[in-house]
């Protein structure tokens, strides 16, 4: 039973670090962009999903409804669409430090093609597109590529979970190191000063005996028997 | 936007400070168990408290030591680069 809550705590603690790392890690799309525009959006309690207001975008309207610029793109299948925001991040979180949605709005307007003549781009992007949210994935850059099969390795993404596991492993050798050099003597000391401790006390005892276990073996002949 | 940058800088600087002296004491610990399983292996004889001072003196004023200056510099150079990247380039 407690080894079942035990291993339940473990994987959702997993899921919520791995939902949390796919939604921040930056991912590539392949797609045509097919039209760019702003539109004011009122955001309620899904603000998480959104830029916090002190980025420069956020700054721009009020906090319940924001002009806010969007891209809509197709996928080299044809049908199914994607729509991302574009807007400024934060100092903070998530870590991308990106002012320049307007010049990426540009970028965007100059690469939109007809369908019959499609330029492929990739968009570089983070974030869920949750219709029932009302939540896109930020837009934080667009470079052109050569074909709809092209493919593109993460690197970036291999290396932050590389460095991420090399953390992961440093903080446990630290941990481990800490046990067997700081921790683990500690308790030995302890250990052996309580022995000291109980072995001077069974010296005590024994001298003690002599006047004062006298003593409270007399006045233990005062006390009345043990009822039952 | 000054303020947010401002904030940056500090949570950096307190975390970074966090890694930095918890690398430093194991980096220090690791070096000290080393001495001492050194002594033993090459079989020295002498003072060892002394040897091993010695041996901890020299890891202070050594290469490695300040390796782990890299802590600050490494995510400063990685702001930088994100910044540009995502920015300018």
């Amino acid at each position: 039973m407690w080894t079942k809550i035990k291993w339940g705590l473990r994987l959702l603690l997993l899921l919520i670090v791995g939902l949390f790392l796919h939604y921040t890690l930056p991912q590539r799309d392949v797609v045509q962009i097919i039209n760019t525009y702003n539109k004011l959006t009122p955001i309620g309690a899904n603000w998480i999903f959104y830029s916090i207001e002190d980025t420069g975008t956020g700054v721009e309207t009020t906090a319940t409804t924001r002009d806010i610029r969007f891209i809509e793109a197709v996928y080299p299948d044809g049908k199914s669409v994607m729509v991302y925001r574009n807007e400024d991040t934060g100092w903070i979180w998530p870590p991308y430090f990106k002012w320049d949605s307007s010049t990426l709005q540009a970028e965007a307007t100059n690469y939109k093609t007809d369908k019959a003549k499609p330029q492929w781009v990739a968009v570089t992007h983070y974030g869920w597109r949750i219709p029932m949210l009302s939540i896109f994935p930020n837009a934080v850059k667009i470079t052109p590529v050569d074909g709809p099969d092209v493919t593109l390795i993460p690197w970036l993404n291999i290396v932050i979970l590389s460095l991420l596991a090399f953390a992961l492993f440093m903080l446990r050798q630290m941990w481990l190191q800490f046990r067997e050099r700081a921790l683990d003597p500690a308790v030995d000391r302890a250990g052996q000063a309580w022995d000291r401790v109980e072995a001077e006390g069974d010296v005590a005892r024994a001298r003690a005996r002599g006047v004062w276990g006298r003593f409270t073996a007399w006045l233990d002949t005062w006390k009345g028997k043990p009822r039952p | 936007m000054i303020l947010g940058w401002l904030r940056l800088a500090l949570f950096a600087l307190v975390g970074l400070t966090v890694v930095y002296f918890l690398t430093s004491i194991y980096s220090r610990s690791v070096r000290r168990e080393k001495l001492e399983k050194r002594w033993v292996a090459d079989g020295l004889e002498g003072d060892r408290d002394a040897w091993i001072e010695k041996g901890m003196q020299d890891y202070e004023k050594g290469l490695k030591k300040r390796l782990l200056w890299l802590i600050y510099i490494l995510p400063m150079l990685a702001f930088v680069a994100t910044i540009y990247f995502v920015n300018w380039s």
